[in-house]
């Protein structure tokens, strides 16, 4: 008796000692994080100082030289890299991420980036919820039946997903909803939102220095407009469905591969042994287990996520993060640019951290020493 | 998949060199005696399960989708190579400064599939664009592996500091996000096709190095290695050739997947306007033909079933050479 009562409270010490061995994990990882942020930030501004378009040549144009030259004194185009350097890291430190000088003139980056990026945030909120569920769904039928029909279409389905390239999916599913959709059903289904580009895409124009949170959605149902929450809805639907067909292929891929790797270990020949329904055993035994490594894949595909989609914003002129990013390149817009870059590899970092945080809370194997 | 039987040959054993009276009663011993071997007996089994055993593995590679995957890269790299042959329309006459013919023109005998633009047609550019792909395809891939490999075993061997050093270089490098560098970096150095592919490789290598690293690690415990280096033998030569043979599947595997995701990156890149303009790429052409995005489908049609059936060409044998290789490993006991 006593010695049970030993071992029980044994194993509840290194519990506790797995706990504090993840918070200081964790500590130590957020710690290593900044001066691998500050190295990031000085590559991109190693990045912005190679380039080659001059956005003061393209505000002032080739006319007069002497503009020209105070222009670029005024900027600080003419100080040794160390003030430059020295600079930019002061500034971005205290806030102060410059004014974009040819996007939209004189707005600072930091409130650009504000109306920016929850515009593909909208966009990406559908997609990163449904794909994870669709995506385990279909693995583990795939698994659960293995070699048989429905397998093989999910598998020729995932494959077909990964393999044709987002922005020509996109491009089809434009024509299809454009052109086939309206000559199918004989003009039933004209929609033209469905159709191609938010090119007049706005923000919600409600009363002017009114409350806006830059969300169309959430600004809609503020202000109570119904028509624009529609609109906006509409607008949304074409690149989630790319969006979500596209990310379907990985997650599921890796589902179905640790499934069928669960499903052929003893434990689960045990509960199958025992008598177990055959949905507990997949749903409470194989799944679970199987789910841990598509649950990083997840996590990581959701900060991934969240800075949308070069090819979905080309393709349907969505003014999102991709999209600014690309103008500000064309543009020369380099403070921008930067703006943005830093902000992609913040949040990189961060759904780096969180990965790695959550797996080792899901993983009950894993311990620290 | 099912395995194959093991099926027993009949074994001419007339043509066995042994001598008379000994042969029947080694014979006999052989079959009646279950423990008891005869060398040249089993020599000559084993010579014989061998080749049955190399059979085997390679009927393991011919499942029905790796044919595919193998069917359509070969389709696309007959294309590469036999370009000339397939289209009278030399490759100037597809890119941009020049102005050939009537633009988005539905298919016609003259234009087996139409034509885009500024009236190229887009069987021509498809067939010239196979072989900017086929480049896509390998020289970045070859590039990355050979970097990952040599600088993963190279830190994997010498450990400490450079092993720590190199290791949060990978993670700085895993945080910045690739494309995003790419697209700043590549219009900014260079335009030109072998530039940009050197460049790509060069940004990927840091994904493998971790990958490299990790396998070099696995081997370098196994107790051969260790007693080589005992034994020893020079550092490279140790590692160079004990492990390339042991990671040899690990490495064709993500061969193929690199060059998947080479081709659907590049081709990515050339959609947004980055890349070599003259050159043939697939990308561009649907970017071009997005300016008739209704009317003219064929234009955006099949230069995007082509990407696709190159990158689907690889994935499949990709994934099929992994079914072959690596799991069976693990299960046939």
């Amino acid at each position: 008796m006593e010695q049970e009562f030993k071992k029980e409270f044994k194993f509840k010490k290194s519990k506790g000692k797995k706990h504090t061995n993840m918070v200081k994990y964790i500590i130590k990882r957020i710690v290593i994080m900044f001066p691998m942020l500050i190295l990031a930030l000085i590559i991109t501004w190693l990045l912005a100082q190679m380039m080659i378009v001059s956005p003061v040549l393209f505000k002032v144009g080739h006319d007069d030289p002497q503009l020209l030259q105070a222009e670029m004194e005024r900027v600080g185009y003419f100080d040794p890299w160390y003030v430059k350097l020295f600079n930019y890291l002061k500034d971005f430190f205290t806030g102060n991420w410059g004014e974009s000088y040819i996007l939209d003139e004189g707005k600072p980056v930091l409130q650009f980036i504000g109306e920016i990026f929850p515009k593909t945030l909208e966009l990406m909120i559908i997609p990163i919820i449904l794909t994870p569920i669709i995506a385990v769904k279909m693995g583990a039928t795939a698994a659960r039946h293995k070699d048989k029909s429905k397998d093989n279409i999910i598998r020729v389905i995932t494959i077909l997903a990964a393999g044709f390239p987002i922005f020509w999916i996109a491009t089809m599913l434009q024509i299809g909803f454009g052109v086939y959709l309206k000559e199918f059903t004989n003009d039933l289904f004209d929609i033209p939102v469905l159709l191609l580009n938010s090119g007049d895409f706005t923000d919600y124009p409600g009363p002017i220095g009114g409350f806006r949170t830059n969300f169309r959605i959430i600004d809609s149902i503020i202000y109570n407009d119904q028509a624009f929450l529609w609109d906006t809805v509409l607008h949304l639907i074409l690149p989630s469905i790319c969006m979500v067909f596209v990310s379907l292929a990985g997650i599921s891929r890796l589902t179905r591969s640790s499934m069928l790797e669960v499903l052929d270990s003893d434990y689960i020949r045990t509960a199958r042994a025992k008598g177990v329904k055959e949905d507990d055993v997949i749903q409470k035994h194989a799944l679970r287990n199987a789910l841990i490594p598509t649950s990083n894949l997840i996590i990581m595909s959701t900060a991934g996520s969240l800075l949308g989609s070069l090819f979905i914003e080309m393709s349907f002129h969505y003014k999102g993060f991709g999209w600014t990013f690309l103008d500000a390149i064309r543009k020369g817009d380099y403070l921008v640019i930067n703006g943005l870059m830093v902000f992609a590899i913040i949040v990189t970092l961060v759904g780096i951290l969180v990965t790695d945080v959550m797996y080792t809370i899901i993983d009950p194997r894993i311990t620290y020493s | 998949m099912t395995e194959q039987d093991i099926t027993k040959e009949e074994i001419d054993y007339k043509d066995f060199s042994v001598s008379g009276n000994k042969k029947w009663k080694r014979l006999l011993k052989f079959y009646l005696l279950p423990f008891w071997r005869d060398p040249e007996f089993s020599a000559y089994e084993n010579e014989i399960e061998k080749i049955k055993s190399k059979r085997r593995l390679f009927r393991r590679f011919l499942t029905p989708l790796t044919i595919t995957g193998f069917l359509m890269v070969l389709f696309i790299v007959i294309l590469a190579v036999y370009g000339p042959w397939f289209t009278d329309i030399p490759l100037e006459m597809v890119l941009p400064p020049q102005l050939p013919g009537v633009p988005f023109q539905p298919p016609s005998p003259e234009h087996p599939l139409g034509t885009t633009k500024s009236g190229f047609d887009v069987y021509a550019r498809i067939i010239w664009g196979a072989r900017t792909t086929m480049s896509m395809a390998f020289i970045p891939v070859i590039i990355m592996m050979a970097g990952g490999l040599i600088l993963g075993t190279i830190t994997a061997y010498l450990g400490g500091t450079f092993d720590y050093l190199l290791m949060r270089f990978v993670d700085l490098m895993y945080s910045l996000p690739m494309l995003i560098i790419t697209i700043v970096l590549i219009p900014m150095l260079t335009e030109d096709l072998w530039n940009i592919l050197i460049i790509w490789g060069v940004l990927a290598i840091p994904y493998n190095i971790r990958f490299m690293r990790s396998l070099v690690l696995q081997v370098k415990q196994l107790d051969y290695v260790r007693a080589a280096k005992v034994g020893g033998a020079l550092k490279f030569k140790v590692m160079f050739k004990h492990i390339v043979p042991n990671s040899f599947s690990p490495i064709i595997i993500t061969f193929f997947g690199g060059a998947a995701g080479t081709v659907l990156g590049l081709a990515g890149l050339a959609f947004l306007g980055i890349g070599d303009p003259t050159v043939a790429t697939w990308g561009i052409d649907v970017t071009w033909a997005r300016e008739r995005l209704l009317t003219a489908i064929w234009a955006a049609l099949w230069p995007g079933i082509f990407i696709g059936i190159t990158s689907i060409g690889f994935m499949l044998m990709g994934d099929g050479v992994r079914d072959a290789l690596d799991p069976r490993l693990h299960k046939v006991k």
